[in-house]
């Protein structure tokens, strides 16, 4: 019968909810979030800064995610993840122009791109630590432009290349904006929980585990029979692989254009450890938290309240912006590395230890009393 | 060819090894890898500039403009260098030392020292009227003025390359830096006891060494070489006068990494050895047009990539940390 089978589902994932979210503060609280999300775009927002905010902090969620898997659990840092980012937009947009595929081939075949750059920049960390691949993998983007700038007239130089068809148009929702506007939030959105969910799952996992073991001590593991240089190189595989995704629907969902400004240091290197450090490195969740408070922070604060951007001339508000939010980074690292989102989680969970003490004594009590 | 090669060569490297000097010492002495250090050399070059520019605020509309008093640049390099050992100190008092010794949260704090500071410079300049980013690139006139002549051995042998006389008072204000390095380092009671840190921190601080004041004195001297080499590297590379621009630091910086990974950790002599190579390196293919002028910056990456790849540990260094 089929409704059986619905109430078997319905009172399993009610058993699930029960013992696995409800009893947990935090899960709860990223449950809410996730449901605040959801229902945001029919709320009193204004709808044209769906793009500038919520879809931007999508997909730098992606690509902050894929940082915080290579350099909070595993250890390898990178100061380049423009690189990945940049030949997933780029391989998006050259595959358009040149082959003509649409977007459900070319996303895909754009991630196997960023993968094996990932690929080929990882054989340097097998023999690099610390501040030696940070600075190979900073000179990457930099090699990168460098290209674009020499083959000019197949990859743009830095004009990039335009004119790729986005995702939606308007008038496959009859003119209506709002729904225009809500069809790219929601895609954005699917997308960053999916990738999200997956780089936690496997950060949780024994692979995750084993991350984070090379990150506390890569000589042990290697004594422990552990292949590091398996274990390595696959970190910075499914890193490229996630920051090629980021890169490749900022063509579909946002630009239409792959730009030579993908590569840039401040906007694609930079933020994704400015919001990881803001959210809590080594967690995967803190930078959404990360990305969401300085997306919202950095476009209604500075952009609305303030008005930034309009109060300066020459471009002194963008500059200003940089500069708080490096400040606000560096006092991070110095003084609160744990970061925003792992404290509260686990403040929590010290809100939860007492309650489950406190059941555990009942519960003895209750057979003591049987007994 | 050849002429060109070790003329041009030798001074490219010797002003490779200036740069990497300060950022070399900071990382020997305290094994932090201070990734400002390219904009601590570039902030050099725009003080000086800016300073510059107070003093003689047309000369850029002069051609063939001469200095009228020759001490004011001097006095200039003193006061920027301050201002630099200023900035380089109190960044290092304010943010690094808190986490001395946790190398990722030192690389990126120090990626955020870059940021901030290289903004604050833009704004700076914003103010000031040099509009747009690309706009504030800066010409600097060189602390002399500068003549053409020929490097030549008297009555044997004159190069028929040209030579620009600040670029010359450069490499000897480089050497003598070099010099003056290496008889503090090797002379000096506070010299040895930066050595001695270098060596094994801990054994140091139980001998009775202050590692803490120290540190800041060394991260002041790393400053004040970045300073100089700043000012003498852009001021005087190419031609008569040169250029800086808010991009450079990367530039610098990798020069810095590629000294340090060719000639080792902590090294004097490899720092200046190494430098020179990739001076030679450097001019050796531009001048056999194996590379563009475009990609002369991607050399050190290049030499990086090549000794990571044959010899991990530097050419003289005595520890590098890699596998």
């Amino acid at each position: 019968m089929p409704l059986d089978i619905v109430t078997r589902y319905a009172r399993k994932a009610y058993t699930n909810f029960a013992t696995h979210i409800y009893d947990s503060p935090s899960r709860m609280l990223a449950l809410l979030g996730l449901l605040v999300l959801i229902v945001l775009p029919y709320g009193g927002f204004t709808l044209n800064n769906v793009d500038t905010v919520f879809v931007y902090a999508s997909l730098m969620a992606i690509l902050a995610a894929s940082w915080d898997l290579l350099v909070g659990r595993t250890g390898q840092i990178s100061l380049g993840h423009a690189i990945f980012y940049g030949f997933g937009s780029y391989s998006v947009a050259f595959l358009y122009k040149y082959v003509g595929w649409p977007y459900w081939i070319t996303i895909p075949l754009s991630m196997l791109a960023g993968a094996g750059i990932a690929l080929i920049a990882g054989i340097p960390s097998l023999r690099l630590k610390g501040p030696y691949l940070a600075m190979v993998t900073m000179a990457l983007p930099l090699v990168a432009q460098g290209v674009l700038v020499q083959y000019r007239d197949i990859l743009g130089g830095d004009a990039g290349i335009k004119g790729i068809p986005m995702i939606f148009s308007l008038k496959d929702f009859g003119g209506d904006n709002g729904n225009y506007y809500r069809a790219y939030y929601y895609a954005a959105f699917a997308f960053m929980v999916v990738s999200v969910i997956i780089i936690y799952k496997l950060a949780t996992s024994k692979t995750g585990i084993v991350f984070i073991s090379i990150l506390d001590d890569e000589l042990s593991s290697k004594a422990c029979g552990i292949n590091v240089t398996k274990y390595k190189l696959m970190s910075f595989v499914v890193s490229g692989l996630f920051g090629a995704l980021s890169g490749s629907l900022a063509v579909y969902l946002r630009f239409g254009s792959a730009m030579f400004t993908d590569f840039e240091f401040v906007n694609f290197s930079f933020t994704p450890i400015l919001v990881t450090i803001i959210g809590g490195i080594g967690t995967i969740y803190g930078p959404i938290v990360g990305v969401y408070l300085y997306s919202v922070l950095a476009n209604y604060i500075f952009g609305k309240v303030l008005n930034i951007e309009k109060m300066f001339p020459y471009n002194i508000g963008g500059y200003a912006k940089a500069l708080i939010f490096a400040i606000v980074v560096l006092f991070f690292v110095v003084k609160w590395p744990r970061g925003i989102a792992r404290a509260i989680v686990d403040k929590l969970e010290d809100l939860q230890e007492p309650r489950e003490i406190e059941e555990i004594e009942k519960k003895k009590a209750k057979k003591a009393k049987k007994g | 060819m050849l002429e060109t090669i070790i003329v041009s060569g030798t001074i490219a490297g010797l002003f490779y090894a200036f740069i990497a000097l300060g950022f070399n010492l900071i990382y020997g002495v305290s094994g932090m890898v201070n990734m400002a250090h390219g904009v601590l050399v570039m902030i050099g070059a725009y003080i000086y500039g800016l300073l510059f520019l107070m003093y003689f605020p047309d000369w850029r509309a002069i051609p063939d403009w001469k200095i009228p008093d020759p001490s004011i640049p001097f006095l200039i390099i003193i006061l920027s260098c301050i201002i630099v050992m200023v900035i380089g100190t109190a960044f290092y008092r304010l943010a690094l030392h808190y986490i001395l010794g946790n190398e990722v949260s030192i690389l990126i704090a120090s990626i955020c020292g870059c940021i901030i500071i290289g903004r604050a410079l833009n704004i700076y300049l914003a103010q000031a009227g040099f509009a747009m980013y690309n706009t504030q690139l800066f010409s600097l006139h060189p602390p002399i003025n500068p003549e053409w002549t020929r490097i030549s051995i008297p009555g044997i042998y004159t190069t028929s390359e040209r030579v620009s006389t600040s670029t010359i008072l450069a490499v000897e204000v480089a050497l003598a830096c070099f010099a003056i390095l290496a008889v503090f380092i090797t002379k000096t009671k506070t010299g040895r006891a930066m050595k001695a840190l270098s060596q094994d921190l801990e054994a140091a601080i139980l001998m009775g060494i202050n590692a803490e004041k120290l540190f800041m004195l060394t991260t002041a001297l790393s400053s004040f070489f970045a300073c100089l080499a700043g000012i003498f590297y852009f001021s005087s590379l190419v031609g008569l006068s040169g250029s800086v621009a808010p991009w450079s630091w990367l530039e610098c910086l990798g020069y810095s990494f590629a000294v340090v990974i060719l000639g080792g950790l902590g090294s004097l002599k490899g720092t200046v050895l190494s430098g020179l190579i990739i001076g030679y390196v450097q001019y050796y293919l531009l001048n056999a047009r194996i590379i563009s002028t475009d990609l002369g910056n991607a050399v050190p990456f290049a030499i990086i990539a090549l000794m990571l790849l044959i010899r991990p540990k530097g050419l003289f260094g005595k520890r590098v940390e890699m596998e």
